[in-house]
């Protein structure tokens, strides 16, 4: 068990990175439309409509990627963050996959990270045709959909945890 | 076919008399191929049980991308009834200020680009 000083270093941590959400652990569909309605909460509040379903689509996708990829492995527990700090929200939603299933991932990545928003657009056009070609409901357009609503290029990062296993983390910043 | 809107499934109507499908709310099933399924196998049956203009109104406000090739789809389907020598007329709504839904229907416009395809922005 967490002892009570750690909890407070967590919170410290939480605070002092800005967190407005922090969830870790199984991420199913009804824990996606109840974090959602909460978001969509705070972001009425803030008043600026355009902006707000920017980010509640990049956290839809993101949500539903971990929603996805969490029944291919009963154990996988997904991780989701956000923060703002000086006017811009940031998601990101990480989980654990199995090693040999990241190139394919990382290829599609390498693809986005480099594009510009018209390139995406092209690409996420391209990828609107093609229904059963990759793993997936959204079929890799979840991450053109992530990239496109981000006003800066998306970040991702892959952990090795141990041979078998990559802890990998996407983030999106609105 | 009608289908009632939910909180995260859209309305869905299909008429013969006007023959017209209209599609309207936010969209994100929890299983998308079970709840457009059935619309996407009416739509592809069109050919054979209708015949005359076909009117298409789609008026979303939030779709993930899951129902996105869902709705890809029922375009194909359209499309399989416009190349049926029968016109069809779409109209694609967006809120006004809908950025989003704004470019979406511009790619689905885009990618059929055989259909009468317009795409609004409403109040």
């Amino acid at each position: 068990m967490m002892d009570l000083s750690q909890a407070i270093s967590l919170r410290n941590s939480l605070r002092n990175n800005h967190v407005i959400m922090a969830y870790n652990g199984t991420v199913s569909d009804d824990l996606m439309v109840t974090l959602a309605d909460l978001l969509k909460e705070r972001l009425v509040a803030n008043d600026d409509i355009k902006r707000s379903k920017l980010i509640f689509a990049v956290f839809m996708e993101g949500v539903q990627n971990l929603i996805w990829h969490g029944k291919e492995h009963e154990e996988n527990m997904g991780m989701i963050l956000i923060t703002e700090h000086e006017k811009e929200i940031t998601i990101m939603c990480g989980n654990r996959i199995e090693k040999d299933k990241t190139q394919g991932l990382k290829d599609r990545l390498a693809q986005i990270e480099g594009a510009d928003k018209d390139t995406i657009r092209q690409l996420y056009r391209d990828g609107m045709a093609h229904a059963s070609e990759h793993e997936g409901p959204g079929s890799g357009l979840g991450l053109l959909e992530i990239a496109r609503r981000s006003t800066q290029p998306i970040g991702y990062t892959f952990v090795d945890v141990d041979e078998h296993s990559v802890d990998f983390i996407l983030a999106a910043t609105i | 076919m009608q289908i009632a809107a939910t909180d995260r499934t859209p309305a869905i109507s299909l008429t013969q008399d006007p023959l017209k499908l209209s599609i309207s709310g936010e969209s994100f099933p929890e299983d998308v191929s079970a709840f457009y399924g059935e619309v996407i196998s009416a739509v592809n049956q069109l050919a054979s049980t209708a015949k005359g203009k076909l009117e298409v109104e789609m008026a979303m406000v939030y779709i993930n991308s899951s129902s996105i090739k869902a709705m890809y789809r029922i375009f194909e389907g359209l499309d399989a009834y416009r190349l049926a020598d029968n016109e069809v007329q779409v109209t694609w709504l967006a809120e006004a200020d809908d950025d989003i839904m704004q470019e979406l229907g511009e790619d689905f416009k885009d990618r059929f680009q055989s259909l009468n395809f317009t795409v609004e922005q409403h109040g």
